[in-house]
């Protein structure tokens, strides 16, 4: 009896071998389709590598070409200021002669009027002033001079008062720099982790951190008055606190 | 009372411009620094400086650093100071306002903000 128990029990196994053999069979295509996946995939995985490193080394060159913008409109923004000083300066001598001219031409009327009265009653001599005083408008021209002058001086001010945008969009560019940087050093640790060697070729630069708060990155140039206005309302509130606690309790 | 300001900013064009306004509004005397800590060596080196227009976002230094650093020096504490900035969000203005600059102006700003700004402080000073 216990020869027939073995018996079956090694039928048994055999049975359950069978049963692996068959699900190995149908396994089999499965293993060799994963292969096959992994196969095609692992120089998939080359190239995303490679590409990843190629844009990762070229990133550096893009933050410096930001720079160089920067820098570009920091000189240009310089020299504009420099001609714009340069036409005040002009425009401040001429009016200065202007006026000198204008101290002279009040002297010269008082001058004008004491000929006239030594002229006396004489018609011919009347007539001749009074044709002279006609063409003599070198006063008024003076004048409007002057005017046209300081309205050249004011619009080259405001000129430069638009320059402010040079030092907001300075501001902005450094901003994207620090991204750019922030994405190279991600995809710098995405190589590694991809494959070490690659990183040797990657050139590794100190990121720009905006810890130390060099620039603003919410910096904008607008006319709107609104962030103005909002400034003033709390200066306001804050002038009506007397002690540093008063102004302290206020804002917390 | 002869005035005379410090300029603080990192940028040469916005001291250039600050300084053109000053001009425009009759202040003639003024000194500059590119930063936080220039600024305070120039406040310790000349003591005729009599007020202090400063930028906030610059490097070495920034200037609410050197607003704090103002306030706590005895012998600079008094100095009035306008800052001058592209921070406009609440938060910042209570934080300066709280490190106590005198007033505070949000870039760009325009002659006719900064004389106000200007007279206000020497009214209250």
């Amino acid at each position: 009896m216990k020869q027939v128990s073995n018996m079956s029990d090694l039928f048994e196994r055999l049975n359950d071998l069978k049963v692996v053999f068959r699900y190995g069979q149908r396994l089999i295509p499965i293993i060799q389709s994963i292969i096959d996946f992994m196969k095609e995939t692992v120089p998939l995985l080359e190239d995303i590598n490679t590409s990843i490193a190629d844009s990762t080394s070229k990133i550096p060159k893009a933050k410096d070409q930001i720079s160089n913008v920067s820098s570009a409109t920091e000189l240009a923004t310089t020299e504009i200021l420099d001609i714009a000083d340069s036409i005040s300066t002009d425009l401040d001598k001429v009016d200065k002669d202007l006026k000198a001219l204008l101290e002279k031409e009040e002297k010269k009327k008082a001058v004008w009027k004491g000929i006239k009265n030594l002229l006396g009653n004489n018609p011919d001599a009347a007539k001749l002033t009074e044709e002279f005083e006609q063409l003599d408008d070198s006063l008024s021209v003076m004048v409007n001079f002057r005017n046209v002058f300081e309205k050249i001086k004011n619009d080259v001010y405001n000129i430069t008062l638009s320059l402010q945008v040079q030092d907001i969009t300075s501001q902005q560019l450094a901003a994207v720099n620090h991204l750019i940087e922030s994405v190279r050093q991600r995809l710098s640790s995405l190589v590694m982790h991809l494959d070490e060697t690659e990183l040797n070729n990657i050139e590794l630069l100190n990121v720009d951190s905006n810890d130390d708060g060099t620039f603003n990155p919410d910096a904008e140039y607008t006319k709107s008055m609104d962030k103005q206005d909002m400034a003033d309302s709390l200066v306001s509130q804050s002038l009506n606190k007397a002690s540093q606690d008063e102004i302290d309790k206020l804002f917390s | 009372m002869d005035l005379k300001f410090l300029v603080v900013d990192d940028s040469v064009t916005m001291r250039r411009i600050v300084i053109n306004s000053l001009r425009n509004l009759g202040y003639n005397n003024y000194v500059e620094a590119g930063d936080g800590k220039e600024a305070l060596d120039k406040l310790g080196a000349d003591g005729g400086i009599n007020f202090v227009i400063t930028d906030w976002n610059m490097p070495v230094l920034s200037g609410l650093e050197l607003v704090k650093t103002i306030r706590g020096d005895d012998k600079i504490s008094k100095i009035p100071i306008l800052m001058v900035t592209t921070r406009g969000v609440k938060e910042d203005i209570i934080e300066a306002l709280q490190a106590r600059v005198n007033n505070y102006i949000v870039k760009p700003f325009t002659p006719q903000i900064l004389k106000e700004k200007i007279d206000q402080i020497l009214q209250a000073a």
